[in-house]
């Protein structure tokens, strides 16, 4: 018994782990332009679908395109829609969101049909690690390694970079930035697009893994919405802890009472919002209060 | 938008191969007699799922339905035919597209029943209001059985008839075994009936989880099958059975635990892949069975040519169920309730040979048991049929219970 909860903790760490890389870009979008995208989902499962459709035609290599065009994507739709949501409710931007959340899955039904396009990992990735009495297979090891990565890089970019640094005054007070001489606005359509292509990134990483069919958008978008309310809307370390608790929480309810394994996070989300109403990590957002 | 007419098409499919000849050949020519006021098309319901992880199959059972439109020449009697196809959306969309369906666009019968759960909501929508209704794709046993009633006739075969079917062939794998259910109708009803089978013949049950629908990550199941051993992993995951095995294949499980299910349908297989399909199921059709009949096989060469791909098991379910209900309104010759379940009840299919039984509206059927291939040539051949169940015909009748076993108690129409 011993052995398995090890190999459950170990699991749960790394299925914690896909669920940041789901979530983050939804955190960005948020803390940094104050945008409820619903459409979150969406964009992951055009990850995916573009992920497979590249690697189809020209092979793995091609695949590392997929997050580049879904982020081309996001920006264009930005410019088009998301931007004349930046002075309005909160409520608004949600139900713009969903509307094209839903447009974007009838597309996917559309262009490329009902049916589940078949997808496994690259066989330099298929197989298992067994230590002791820990089961890791090389391809979610290898996912984790990546979201680390990316964690890490993006990090260091908001911390660091002048860029970074515009983006975060941007999102807390756009009005002295852009009396400063900064054009604000591409820089947030650069974010959009950003968030877009984290979350494409996750859906070419969960291909392998998940059925991708048009109905994938709709895995993804829950946990990434209690993650980041459970982390603290638009808190960046606060996405990933809860991440890898949701994870952790997941498997052990899987483990011990399977039945309740789908309800489990929306409880967890509820127990922590009775205790930190603004989630582990959360500032107060005077637009939101 | 939740309803599709396919009457815009109607000429585009018509010149389908030889679909005209086939609708003669089945009687469809002689003249209609029908009540004054119904005059204008036959229109005729169809509810299945457009979104969600089942769509898959519902869009086969379409194709299915639109080959059998077409082959009697989107005409019964003389008169053009119309079928509009509302969504499942969930149980209780399911229910009020059915009302909408008699109420508002005044169908004369309906088709489909994806999912389990919504057919019995839409069973009980038949019965109140006194509408035929031919369930082309749900496998509840309670269905035909307990819930029954003379407006609902059935094609797939119940859950617990395919598990009574299934479970000795299983049962040369060992008798230790794991049951991986989602957690609904179908999946409960999977559950339930080989249980009982298994404690009957002596094995084991080593693990037993219910699933949450949709779930997308199975890694957590998997490490506890692994550490149970079976000799046999019993699954009932309906629309999530491609997410399955795509991470049962990545956790390097496939090829050590058999796996098998009842009831799936090509299109799950065929979104897992060749390099991680794997199991042991059951089907009512595969397109390559040598023993298929010669309409059975024009129906697959329409399908390749109308859709641009192999016709699936659903596309045959779809089909059969389809020129079920065309075949009595023929008969029937009016397009009355009483008169086409009458007719249903009669019909006998001249070129497949299959009915309904009369006491219970249940298509009897004989199953295949299908293996996935060693090595997949592409990507739509998945299948050897290593037999069909029961072996003998006759047997039938008896496979499929007795009225007393299966407890439809039918209540006067």
């Amino acid at each position: 018994m011993t052995s398995l909860l090890l190999s459950q903790a170990a699991n749960g760490l790394v299925l914690g782990g896909l669920y940041v890389l789901i979530a983050i870009g939804l955190s960005i979008i948020f803390g940094l332009l104050g945008i409820v995208n619903f459409a979150h989902g969406a964009f992951f499962a055009m990850g995916a679908y573009f992920g497979v459709t590249l690697y189809s035609h020209f092979g793995w290599p091609a695949v590392l395109l997929a997050p580049v065009l879904v982020g081309l994507v996001g920006m264009a739709l930005e410019r088009l829609l998301i931007h004349h949501l930046y002075d309005k409710e909160p409520l608004v931007s949600l139900i713009v969101t969903f509307a094209l959340a839903l447009m974007l899955e009838a597309a996917t039904r559309m262009i490329w049909g009902g049916l589940g396009l078949p997808f496994n990992q690259p066989s330099f990735l298929s197989g298992i690690f067994l230590w002791g009495p820990v089961l890791i297979t090389r391809y979610r090891f290898a996912v984790f390694v990546t979201t680390v990565a990316i964690l890490v890089l993006l990090w260091a970019f908001l911390r660091f970079t002048p860029y970074g640094r515009i983006l975060r005054a941007g999102s807390r007070d756009p009005e002295m930035v852009g009396l400063l001489g900064i054009r604000l606005p591409r820089v947030l359509t650069a974010v959009f697009g950003l968030g877009c292509a984290i979350a494409a990134i996750a859906g070419v990483l969960a291909a392998p893994l998940w059925t991708v069919d048009p109905t994938m958008s709709e895995g993804a978008i829950m946990p990434a919405f209690v993650i980041v309310t459970i982390g603290g809307l638009g808190s960046f370390p606060g996405a990933v802890i809860a991440g890898l608790l949701v994870g952790e929480v997941v498997t052990m309810t899987v483990q011990f009472a399977p039945g309740a394994s789908g309800a489990v996070m929306y409880i967890f989300m509820a127990l922590v919002l009775l205790l930190r109403p603004r989630g582990l990590l959360g500032e107060r957002w005077e637009r939101f209060e | 938008m939740t309803s599709t007419s396919f009457a815009a098409t109607r000429r585009q499919v018509l010149g389908t191969a030889g679909a005209v000849g086939a609708g003669a050949a089945t009687g469809l020519g002689m003249p209609f007699i029908r009540p004054a006021a119904a005059a204008g098309p036959i229109r005729i319901g169809l509810l299945e799922a457009k979104t969600g992880s089942i769509a898959a199959q519902s869009q086969y059972l379409v194709y299915g339905t639109k080959i059998a439109l077409a082959e009697i020449g989107h005409k019964i009697g003389g008169r053009p035919v119309e079928l509009l196809w509302y969504d499942e959306p969930s149980t209780q969309g399911a229910e009020q597209n059915f009302r909408k369906l008699v109420k508002e666009e005044k169908v004369v019968a309906i088709l489909g029943g994806t999912l389990s759960s919504s057919a019995l909501a839409e069973e009980a929508q038949a019965q109140e209001l006194k509408i035929p209704y031919v369930c082309n794709n749900a496998a509840a046993t309670e269905m035909t059985g307990k819930n029954c009633n003379s407006w609902t006739f059935r094609l797939n075969t119940p859950v617990d008839v395919q598990a009574r079917m299934f479970a000795p062939f299983l049962m040369g794998y060992g008798k230790k075994w794991y049951f991986l259910t989602a957690n609904y109708a179908f999946g409960q009803d999977i559950a339930k009936s080989f249980k009982k089978l298994l404690k009957a013949a002596g094995g084991t049950i080593v693990g037993d989880d219910t699933v949450p629908l949709n779930t997308a990550d199975y890694s957590a199941y998997i490490l506890k099958i692994r550490a149970a051993k079976p000799d046999m992993v019993l699954g009932g995951l309906a629309g999530d059975l491609a997410t399955c095995l795509k991470q049962w294949d990545e956790m390097g499980m496939r090829g050590k635990i058999p796996f098998s299910e009842i009831a799936i349908g090509d299109t799950d297989l065929w979104a897992v892949g060749p390099k991680a399909a794997t199991g042991l199921y059951t089907s009512l059709w595969w397109y390559k069975n040598p023993a298929n009949t010669p309409a059975e096989k024009r129906m697959a060469a329409d399908h390749l040519k109308m859709f641009g791909k192999p016709a699936a098991d659903k596309s045959w379910m779809g089909w059969q169920a389809a020129r079920s209900l065309f075949q009595s309104i023929a008969a029937a010759k009016s397009t009355d309730p009483h008169a086409i379940v009458a007719a249903l009840e009669k019909w006998h299919d001249p070129d497949t040979g299959v009915s309904y039984r009369g006491f219970d509206h249940q298509m009897l059927l004989s199953n295949l048991v299908v293996q996935v291939k060693k090595k997949i040539p592409n990507k739509w051949d998945y299948f050897d049929v290593i037999a069909t169940v029961p072996k003998n015909k006759a047997d039938l009748n008896a496979v499929y219970g007795t009225a007393a076993e299966v407890g439809c108690h039918m209540p006067p129409a």
